[in-house]
């Protein structure tokens, strides 16, 4: 049961650093980003590959598959989302690119690495093991739930405290008055989508290193529980994702070990379904992003 | 004369296939205050919106310094101190008062002033400084954005309707401070319904009707032109 939890919390973090990236745009630009599970696949091949051929540690490879995260954001955005800016049907035209700039990215990522899936070298991460009270937790757990709580309180950091998340702020809830006292929205438009990108490769990256190996199918594989997380949480709330991530996160281990795992979407999706119904914007549906 | 700070030269704006200004053309002087005129609708705040870049025109020149700043995007004409207060005031009602003057003071770091000068100047603003700005009344919200921009030390500030929808008290307070800004040394574009008052603190004004000047010339010339008095100021 304890044991459960604390999977539950592991994973839910996983699902929260998903979650908060996709919700971010959301809640400062109004968009949805579809592509975000290829970009966190994507995250995933990266760390592999930078791991295999240059040999980074850990510590170094985290900062740089965000770096990477960070640059596939900007030019996602460009691609997919600002070459409609106006349009009347601008919105639903950037789900749908953004799905197609998701496709191509997978479909990229199987050119290069088959359907097969690929692993850290052998190795890579010291395979410790820690007791507490009955509960073996490894130290890549320990150092994922970590990594996610700085990560998360960092960004809300940012957001809430810093000259560029006034202007995020202001862009979220009026751009043309954001633009009128010279935020440079563009700007602030690439610099949303970096940090999302960049949150979603790491999160990415993460699940791989804890799996040991990554194939493309893992954002298709995270993409529902984290949409689903997404919800419950309240669409654009960047602590409703927090919560939402950790509590789905256990309904799932808790599920799992009551049930079986073929049950394993059984109580998150329940759930889902209840906040849809009680609390149609979710958990923390009316604090947006600009009240962080 | 003062060579102009802000020129603008022939421009033209339109919606569409509506016209809203037609060939528009006036300077203002270093330290001036100019206002625009004219009913609803005739195009003062185009004119304004293509000034401060939210609006591009179709054809005609703006110019800051005689440099030619027609194709420039807002943030940087605000970077070089060109700041509009926009009509229906536009504040960020999620952000504090105080959050609300340091965005005002982002882009222009270097110029800008003590937000602590700016509470001296607008002592409401102070008391209120840690409230969401939506807790402002009308009034006390168009201080804040009037404040958001003195903030950033402009050397230009277009105000579009600052008097529109408040009470006669707080329209007299709204005037006060136009004065207070001008006393300051910066530049001021007026634009304003109640023409009257706008004419009595102006040096020069000029009034649009459907989009293009109809006259131009000293406020108080205009305040005793007969066509002027006709249609827009009437009998006190």
């Amino acid at each position: 049961m304890l044991q459960q939890l604390a999977n539950g919390v592991f994973a839910g973090s996983i699902y929260a650093l998903f979650a908060i990236g996709f919700t971010l745009v959301f809640g400062i630009l109004r968009q949805l980003n579809l592509a975000h599970p290829a970009i966190f696949t994507g995250g995933a091949f990266v760390g592999i590959e930078l791991a295999t051929r240059l040999g980074l540690p850990l510590w170094a490879l985290v900062p740089a598959v965000a770096a990477v995260g960070a640059l596939a954001g900007v030019l996602l955005e460009r691609v997919a989302f600002r070459p409609l800016a106006g349009r009347d049907d601008e919105h639903f035209a950037g789900l749908i690119s953004s799905v197609a700039f998701g496709g191509i990215l997978i479909a990229a990522l199987q050119a290069r690495y088959g359907t097969e899936p690929r692993s850290f070298p052998s190795g890579y991460f010291p395979n410790r093991l820690f007791e507490f009270g009955g509960i073996s937790v490894t130290l890549m757990q320990l150092v994922t739930l970590g990594l996610a709580l700085v990560l998360m309180l960092g960004l809300a950091w940012l957001v809430s405290s810093t000259p560029m998340g006034r202007a995020m702020r202001a862009v979220a809830e009026n751009p043309r008055a954001a633009k009128v006292l010279g935020v440079n929205a563009g700007l602030v438009t690439s610099g949303t989508y970096a940090l999302s990108s960049a949150l979603g490769t790491v999160a990415g990256a993460l699940l791989a290193l804890n799996l040991g190996q990554a194939d493309r199918d893992l954002g298709a594989s995270i993409e529902l529980i984290g949409f689903a997380v997404i919800i419950v949480g309240g669409l654009g709330s960047l602590w409703g994702a927090m919560a939402a991530g950790l509590i789905l996160g256990i309904a799932e281990a808790m599920t799992v070990s009551y049930f079986d795992s073929t049950w394993k979407g059984l109580v998150p999706f329940a759930l889902l379904f209840v906040i849809l119904v009680l609390r149609p914007r979710g958990l923390f549906g009316a604090v947006k992003v600009r009240e962080v | 004369m003062l060579s102009p700070v802000l020129t603008v030269e022939a421009v033209h704006v339109s919606y569409g296939r509506i016209d809203a200004v037609r060939d528009v053309s006036f300077e203002v002087p270093e330290g001036g205050l100019v206002t625009l005129i004219g009913a609803n609708g005739a195009g003062k705040s185009s004119v304004l919106g293509a000034v401060s870049g939210l609006v591009r025109p179709k054809k005609g020149v703006i110019r800051l310094d005689g440099k030619d700043i027609s194709r420039w995007p807002i943030h940087r004409r605000v970077g070089a101190g060109l700041i509009l207060v926009p009509e229906g005031r536009q504040i960020l009602g999620s952000l504090t008062v105080a959050e609300n003057l340091r965005l005002g003071a982002q882009r222009r770091r270097r110029h800008a002033v003590a937000e602590s000068d700016m509470y001296r100047l607008f002592p409401v603003l102070a008391e209120r400084r840690a409230l969401p700005a939506s807790a402002l009344s009308g009034g006390e919200q168009q201080m804040l954005a009037i404040a958001r921009a003195m903030i950033a030390r402009p050397r230009v500030i277009l105000l579009d309707e600052p008097s529109m929808g408040l009470s006669p008290k707080m329209v007299d307070e709204v005037f006060t401070v136009i004065e207070k800004i001008r006393a300051q040394g910066v530049t001021v574009v007026l634009v304003e319904q109640n023409a009257r008052r706008a004419l009595r603190v102006a040096d020069t004004g000029h009034v649009l009707e459907t989009g293009a000047l109809a006259h131009s010339g000293p406020a108080v010339e205009l305040l005793k032109h007969p066509k002027v008095v006709e249609a827009y100021l009437g009998i006190e």
